[in-house]
């Protein structure tokens, strides 16, 4: 079955056509348009400039996804729903309900974070159920506990800021760019040895807790108390490697140390990570390093680079899933919904 | 009104008791800089409201809502709390763009507004709770100013 996934829900247009016969994944095509850059020159994000980005970018996005005549030989459309901007949403799913409409293709919606979960089924690699996937992004974090397809159980969920906000708020704070989480991870590595002259030891707040909760308000706060005392004996630039590497050990270790237990607890077959602070590469790293040492009797996965952050092949993977159980959305009814939950 | 608090605790528990005040209809609009608590007081304004779902950050999707069922006996006819975070845009006309102004004012809709002085011409003349929170002296004090019109 031949899916074409269309993701808008934030910064990204998307389009992707995702081939499968349950088992095996083959992304046919994966194109994705970024307006990062162009929000970070107004400095903040602007819903009407977004909206109409996409609705640039949608049709030369999927004239190049599909290729010549690979609109008729599609079977079904896949479309992310929600959660996300409305103004953003609006656009990939009215093309989807045209392009049903038209081709007279079914159609499947899709939540933006199950779409998230299933990049890792591009990898392919057998994933036996029960699974866990911890997924952080800029807007969530998560840790979902899977008994089957479609069938999902939130576990634990932030309090209050997600991990991705996290690293963006305190990339603030240290005067870093913006997505936060690539500006904290290069200035983290620029750390090569340790200065003697000051500690920072930033809290791992809620890391003892017995459930599988998270908070990283807290986080934030220490970071800004930090730099407030240390910007009086150093220069920024002397701290920030210090205190990005330190961040950057907070977050990861709290989001190892609670995936660890909830894995153990629940007795899963597969853990897996999803959502765009996956393309950590520390987290990655802690996160296989923790899973050989913690639990090797089971399996492990994190998607390619390339389908951590938005992406439309995702959403085809998902669909895929949805297609095969017919449970399709007619155009008329698809709506978005910017506050969907899993 | 100004106050020291001296903790997150006494903050949350200040502002869910004065939501329990609230008749529907009231804007609070939130003023301080990154890590002043005006999540937190969200928090308290959510949890005066009896609402029982978790009320995260709305940075990353701008306005969150959430329903509220009001007990027999509160004395009020709330049914929604709009939860918007400014953080991300650059002005007032973002807002009206994601459809802020289908809740705003509503007398059945309480709304709080974070990072409020990034949308101010949108709340200008209008009737807003303006609530300025600082950082205290130690880490987890918090001083808070309500300024009612």
């Amino acid at each position: 079955m031949k899916i074409l996934g269309i993701e808008t829900s934030c910064d990204e247009t998307s389009a992707a056509v995702v081939e499968s016969n349950g088992r095996n994944f083959v992304v046919q095509s994966n194109v994705v348009s970024s307006q990062i850059k162009i929000h970070a020159k107004y400095g903040g994000v602007v819903p009407e400039v977004a909206a109409r980005i996409h609705v640039e970018a949608i049709l030369p996005v999927l004239e190049k996804a599909l290729g010549p005549g690979g609109m008729e030989k599609i079977d079904a459309i896949a479309v992310a729903a929600g959660p996300g901007l409305i103004t953003s949403l609006l656009v990939g799913n009215e093309t989807a309900k045209i392009l049903s409409w038209f081709l007279k293709k079914p159609l499947v919606a899709i939540n933006h974070m199950e779409a998230h979960i299933y990049a890792n089924w591009l990898i392919n690699k057998k994933i036996n159920f029960p699974a866990l996937c911890l997924v952080v992004s800029g807007g969530h974090t998560e840790l979902v506990l899977m008994s089957g397809h479609g069938k999902y159980k939130v576990i634990g969920e932030t309090r209050d800021d997600a991990a991705g906000e996290c690293f963006d708020k305190t990339a603030k704070i240290l005067g870093l760019s913006y997505p936060g989480g690539p500006a904290i991870a290069a200035e983290a590595a620029r750390l090569k040895i340790k200065d003697l002259r000051f500690k920072i030891e930033l809290p791992r707040p809620m890391i003892n807790t017995p459930d599988f909760d998270f908070s990283f308000s807290g986080l934030k706060t220490a970071v800004l108390y930090a730099a407030r005392d240390l910007k009086n004996k150093f220069k920024m630039e002397e701290i920030i490697p210090a205190m990005a590497h330190e961040i950057q050990e907070a977050i990861v270790d709290v989001l190892i140390t609670k995936t660890m237990r909830a894995a153990k607890k629940y007795k899963v077959k597969t853990v897996m990570l999803a959502g765009g602070v996956s393309a950590n590469k520390r987290l990655r790293e802690r996160f296989a390093a923790a899973m050989e040492k913690e639990l090797p009797g089971a399996d492990w996965n994190i998607p390619d680079f390339q389908f951590c952050t938005d992406n439309a092949a995702m959403v085809a993977a998902a669909g895929y899933f949805h297609a095969a159980k017919k449970d399709f959305t007619p155009w008329q009814k698809l709506k978005v919904d910017p506050n969907w939950e899993l | 009104m100004k106050k020291v608090f001296k903790n997150e605790k006494e903050t949350l528990a200040f502002a869910e008791k004065f939501a329990k005040t609230f008749r529907g209809g009231e804007v609070v609009a939130l003023i301080g800089e990154l890590g002043a608590g005006k999540t937190v007081f969200a928090r308290g304004i959510a949890l005066g409201l009896g609402i029982k779902e978790r009320v995260q950050s709305p940075t990353f999707l701008l306005m969150k809502i959430y329903n509220v069922r009001p007990s027999t006996g509160s004395g009020h006819k709330i049914k929604n709390l709009v939860h918007v975070d400014a953080y991300r845009l650059n002005d007032a006309a973002g807002l009206v763009d994601i459809g802020f102004l289908e809740w705003f004012g509503r007398p059945d809709t309480v709304t709080v507004i974070e990072w409020a002085d990034k949308v101010e011409k949108l709340l200008r003349g209008k009737k807003v709770i303006k609530i300025k929170m600082e950082l205290g002296k130690k880490e987890e004090e918090r001083i808070i100013e309500v300024i009612s019109k």
